[in-house]
């Protein structure tokens, strides 16, 4: 409520860069920042009752342009993203604190970087205005290409593909705020939102995709989608953890705020595209479920856990779009509660891939398997993770999903319900794959003596697995804050209680659904183990061959092309027209560049001369 | 080396559990578990030779094996039956036994055809296992060359009635006299002979471990094992190195 | 409801559906022979098979996942038995709708998944993998059915839909066509002939169960009983107006699992691709067609 609340935590980010900025190479230091970013989170949850009640948190940062007053103010939707985001940077940090930092080389680099992502992020999350939306936008893009190029490589080259998608973005939230500015001088929320009918029609259309084009790029929505997924896993682990965790849902939470609270989903679903052809917001539906269905299916076909991973990030985003352009209070409270469950299971799941690929050096899922036996732990993680992923009880990833399956069915669009189920199912095939080739089937040779990872890795593992139980066991603990987030934005509460939500037509309780759950397996578990005789253990080798004798030197291992007969059917449908489309796009830039360079460097002033001539001459014949 | 092996014939006799150890709900449990055990029998049919061409029939819709409880099953882990359907190999020989092993007592072999009981037609042949019984404790040879499916059936009942009486304890054998088959074999297929399952950590967990389990032949095994860094007889996965330097067949 | 009265339903409700269940199974193998011209096994015959696993006095694990994965398999259908209401029993089908339900049928396939990868077998793999996408297969007509039905009763809660069905009239009259593709959803769902890709017995040695012994295969034949059980309740509740009192709700039961039983014996299998390109298209335009006229009623 104080003033003080919010310069506290920009106080403490400052703190938070120098350290990193000028110990970043010492041991201990990846300790400090870790307990300098729970501090930060700390700070926030302390002051949480107070956001809840509509309130915010504000700092006394402001400055003035054009008689606008930039201030930032944190409200309740802004703090839970903050502390997503706290959560992932400090068990991101936490995970790179001890052991892994040493054999990372440019490791004051990572931890100033993610410093930085942090502030720019609190920056965004407290805009108040487009203005200060804007500025902090752009500060998130720079400093996430930053974070992205920080390995040189790949992911330079998806991070150069990002920085141009990011420079197109924008542009076109450039414009639109132009737009917004000429119609109604004002930046602030609450004016743009007063006088958003003195725009047209077409207008009001022109902005809304202006809008969605600019914020949408950072969290990949369809035809924008190429860039991230290799821009995400070619990064160090902390880094891919934190990017896939939190990173691109800055887009969400924009759009967010764009769209419910200054638009109003009201105004989306009468906008109609040209010809009205299509609903304004059945358009961005279909496009959330393109999103969701596309990436998820080109996941499917990765054999780079990594690359997997990032692609269902995409994906997963998708969904989230989904449950907050339903225009339902279960929705948006899905697609919100999904952002947190996603940064905490995809963080975990991040962090079990690395902990395999910096044990056995790989991340290639045709060359891992069987090592459940070696890295018990990570194994833990990335079940409770698939099983997030996947959206299957009791974890948290399905209370979400069936906010948003129910949201769909209840507002009659049985279609979009199928398209998310459809995504789901090709999360579960693909996930599958995922824990199977890596840590179930034969044990290879050569990750015979292969070790568990240090505490300093599982830890923070261990700790994002049980918040993707307790949240799955306990949604009450976020819908509070979600239910908050809905009545300031004056859209339709969700009735919850802890274990879920009440419809009356069709309720959830997770707490009966895991109690009887942990209590069934407890029957099964005793139907198992009290019935028959004590089992016996053998090994890989005593295995069942059609008479063969297997032996060490030949592998008896399925994992290449998992999915054959799936991927027979659907691979005619993987055309890459986006990519080459992009690619295009990149080309054309790149050869830009180089002309622009050349003219540069040559200072032929001749040139230059036939040039303005050129112009001025189109000028006065247009003209 | 070969001197060494000694050949015995006559083990047809099952070594006897004491019964009296056990009270009396054991002895109800038993008795209860006997008779499903006599009723559910999953069949592998390991059809060698010419014999198998007799269960078709006695599956199918003529004599339907089914209407007594028995069913034909895919691999040796779901398989409570192996029948051997006629001569075997040497070659082949080696995979009934792995098979065997494979298997999860209670197990019954039974062989078909006379072939498996003396060798048959193929008494002078050098490429065939004479003897079924030496390698593999049989529970139930079915003469005949080959034997019709009304007498497979026949042989199967009786079965059924030996299990039911708790009678056909022969799978027991396998552990308590291993040295003794594992003998057989390795006069057939050399020193080298090993398989993948580990017969004596098997007995010892299955409390069949007997003076008759160890000996010579399982000395010889073992030495065998210890000196190509095998060390499978004792759990290979959790001993360091053992995948490494696995022999080949 | 009391806490007694709750325990009770907890115990009781499994243990009802897996006897059911071995009747269910033994009408299956009693119906094949009897097309087949066989006698067929006797009454008991799914019970004695399923002690007989329990009592081998040999078990062998490949590892504590492979334990787990049947843990699993087992605590998810037995989950998925109380959000199941049947006659005078509706356990906790308020605090769970259908679509909690569905997901909870999932449960027990990762567990068999997981147990089955453990293994290290890749006939065991291929199993999983063919069943993953067999589900894809099937899922898509059977959550359009679902999506249908539930649009047309305005909730996704099964005792309700079922209060519904009693009150006007049965979901197989009033969505025909639904009804039909939800028929054939759920024949490829119990994993039958033509869809019997992932058993596949002479093809990848019966797949899932390739190195499943003992107990471990018990499991697995508990788990047949439960799921025809469970996919027969879910496809009576949904369109046969669930059960007035047992005497009707047995019989719809078996009448459910009768017909796809009675098609299934007079069928080969078709492979991967083959299922996938059928179940998307038949019962998918079926499930579809279905959807449509429900919707254009309103
Ligand atoms: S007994 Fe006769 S029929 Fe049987 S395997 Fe020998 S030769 Fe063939």
């Amino acid at each position: 409520m104080s003033v003080l609340d919010l310069d506290h935590v920009f106080f403490l980010l400052i703190v938070n860069i120098g350290i990193a900025v000028l110990w970043g190479n010492r041991p201990f230091v990846g300790k400090i920042l870790t307990l300098l970013y729970i501090l930060e989170g700390l700070s926030i949850l302390t002051s949480y009752h107070v956001l809840l009640s509509g309130a915010v948190l504000s700092s006394s940062l402001t400055f003035t342009v054009m008689q606008q007053t930039v201030q930032w103010q944190l409200g309740v939707s802004g703090g839970f993203f903050a502390l997503i985001t706290f959560m992932a940077a400090g068990l991101a940090t936490w995970f790179s604190s001890g052991v892994w930092a040493r054999s990372y080389a440019p490791i004051r680099l990572l931890h100033s970087y993610m410093a930085l992502n942090v502030a720019a992020m609190l920056l965004l999350l407290a805009s108040n205005d487009f203005l200060g939306l804007f500025i902090a936008w752009e500060l998130v893009s720079l400093v996430s290409f930053l974070i992205i190029a920080i390995n040189g490589g790949r992911s330079a080259k998806a991070a150069y593909s990002y920085i141009l998608y990011a420079f197109l973005g924008a542009m076109a939230i450039l414009l639109a705020l132009i737009i917004i500015w000429n119609a109604t001088n004002s930046f602030s929320y609450v004016e743009v939102r007063h006088h958003w009918s003195t725009m047209s029609v077409n207008r009001q259309l022109i902005v809304v995709l202006l809008l969605i084009t600019g914020f949408g790029i950072k969290m990949a929505i369809l035809p924008f989608h190429r860039w991230q997924a290799p821009a995400y896993a070619y990064v160090p682990a902390p880094v891919a953890a934190f990017l896939g965790a939190i990173s691109s849902r800055m887009g969400l939470f924009a759009l967010f705020i764009v769209l419910l609270q200054v638009v109003g989903i009201d105004v989306i679903q009468t906008l109609w595209l040209p010809f009205e052809i299509i609903n304004m917001q059945t358009f961005l539906l279909w496009l959330a479920a393109l999103t969701l269905i596309i990436p998820t299916f080109i996941a499917l076909r990765q054999t780079d856990a990594r690359l997997l991973l990032a692609w269902h990030g995409i994906g997963q985003g998708g969904f989230m779009l989904l449950g907050i352009l339903s225009a339902n209070a279960l929705g948006t409270a899905g697609g919100i509660m999904h952002v947190f469950n996603h940064a905490s299971y995809q963080a975990a799941l991040f962090f079990a891939v690395f902990s395999v690929s910096y044990r056995t050096g790989t991340a290639d899922l045709d060359r891992l398997g069987g090592l459940v036996t070696r890295m018990p732990i990570s194994f833990t993680v990335m079940l409770v993770g698939i099983i997030g992923l996947a959206g299957l009880p009791p974890m948290n990833g399905f209370v979400s999903k069936w906010l948003i399956y129910k949201a769909l069915l209840d507002e009659g669009m049985p279609l979009l319900f199928l398209a998310a189920v459809i995504g789901t199912l090709g999360t579960i095939l693909s996930v599958y794959k995922l824990i199977h080739n890596t840590f179930l089937g034969q044990l290879r040779l050569e990750h015979e003596n292969i070790k568990e990872v240090p505490w300093s890795m599982s830890i923070p593992m261990m700790i994002l697995a049980s918040i993707v139980f307790i949240t799955g066991y306990f949604p009450g603990l976020l819908l509070e804050s979600i239910a908050a987030m809905q009545s300031t934005l004056g859209i339709s509460v969700v009735d919850y209680h802890l274990g879920g939500v009440n419809t009356g037509k069709g309720n959830l309780n997770m707490i009966v659904v895991v109690s009887t759950m942990l209590m069934a397996i407890g029957m099964g578990a005793l139907i198992f183990f009290v019935l028959g005789n004590p089992r016996k253990q053998v090994t890989q080798w005593d295995n069942y061959a059609g008479g063969h004798f297997l032996t060490s030197d030949m592998r008896y291992q399925y994992s290449h092309n998992f999915y054959p007969g799936l991927m027979r059917v659907i691979s005619p449908l993987y055309r890459n027209t986006i990519f080459w489309l992009e690619s295009a796009i990149v080309s054309t830039v790149q050869f830009m560049a180089h002309i622009s360079y050349a003219l540069f460097m040559q200072a032929n002033y001749l040139l230059y001369l036939i040039l303005l001539v050129v112009i001025s001459l189109l000028w006065v014949l247009a003209v | 080396m070969k001197d060494v092996i000694p050949i015995q014939t006559n083990n047809t006799e099952t070594i006897a559990v004491s019964k009296n150890s056990k009270n009396i709900y054991q002895q109800a449990i038993d008795t209860f578990s006997n008779f499903c055990r006599a009723r559910s029998l999953f069949v592998l049919h390991y059809c060698t030779g010419c014999g198998a061409i007799e269960l078709p029939p006695a599956m199918t819709s003529r004599f339907d094996m089914e209407r007594l409880g028995i069913q034909p099953m895919v691999t040796p882990r779901q398989a409570d039956i192996l029948l051997i359907t006629g001569y075997v190999s040497i070659k082949t020989l080696k995979r009934v036994i792995l098979t065997y092993e494979q298997m999860q007592g209670p197990k019954y072999v039974i062989g078909i055809c006379s072939c498996t009981v003396n060798g048959g037609m193929y008494w002078q042949s050098y490429a065939t296992a004479k003897v079924l019984s030496e390698y593999l404790p049989v529970d139930m040879y079915i003469a005949g060359c080959m034997p019709r499916p009304e007498a497979v059936l026949t042989g199967l009942q009786q079965l059924m009635k030996k299990i039911e009486k708790g009678e056909a304890n022969s799978w027991e054998n396998y552990f308590k006299r291993y040295d003794y088959y594992l003998g057989n074999q390795q006069h057939l297929f050399g020193d080298t002979w090993h398989t993948p399952t580990d017969i004596l950590e098997e007995a010892r967990h299955y409390h069949l471990y007997g003076a008759e389990s160890t000996g010579n032949n399982t000395a010889r095994l073992i030495k065998y094992t210890v000196e190509h860094d095998l060390t499978k007889l004792d759990a290979p996965l959790r001993e360091k190195d053992s995948m490494t330097k696995r022999g080949k067949k | 409801m009391s806490g007694q009265h709750i325990f009770l339903e907890l115990i009781l409700m499994p243990l009802l559906a897996f006897m059911i269940g071995l009747f269910l199974v033994l009408m299956m193998r009693k119906v094949r022979a009897r097309i087949e011209r066989r006698v067929g096994p006797p009454f008991l015959q799914p019970l004695w098979d399923i002690i007989k696993l329990y009592v081998k006095k040999m078990q062998i694990s490949h590892g504590v996942i492979h334990d787990l994965g049947i843990i699993m398999l087992l605590g998810g259908y037995i989950t998925a038995e109380v959000f199941l209401p049947v006659p005078g029993m509706s356990g906790f089908t308020s605090q769970g709708d259908i679509i909690t339900l569905i997901y909870l049928m999932m449960v027990p396939s990762l567990g068999l998944a997981l147990g089955v990868g453990q293994c290290a077998n890749p006939n065991g793999s291929i199993g999983i993998s063919r069943a993953l996408t067999a589900m894809l297969a099937y899922d898509i007509p059977f959550i359009v059915v679902i999506a249908g039905a539930c649009l047309y009763y305005g909730t996704t809660d099964l005792t309700e839909i079922i209060a519904l069905q009693k009150s006007q009239q049965w979901g197989l009259l009033s969505m025909p066509i639904l009804a039909l593709a939800g028929l054939i959803a759920i024949h490829a769902m119990l994993g039958k002939e033509p869809f019997e890709i992932y058993v596949a017995p002479a093809e990848i040695a019966t797949g899932p169960m390739v190195e499943m012994s003992g107990k471990y295969l018990g499991s697995l034949f508990v788990m047949q009983c439960l799921q025809i059980y469970t996919i027969t309740v879910l496809y009576t509740s949904l369109f046969l107006g669930g059960g007035y009192t047992w005497f009707d709700f047995i019989p719809k039961l078996f009448l459910v699992a009768l017909l796809p039983v009675m098609i299934t014996v007079i069928f080969p299998r078709y492979k991967t691709d083959d299922v996938l390109r059928w179940l998307w298209k038949w019962p998918t335009g079926l499930a579809l067609l279905g959807l449509a006229i429900v919707v254009l009623q309103g």
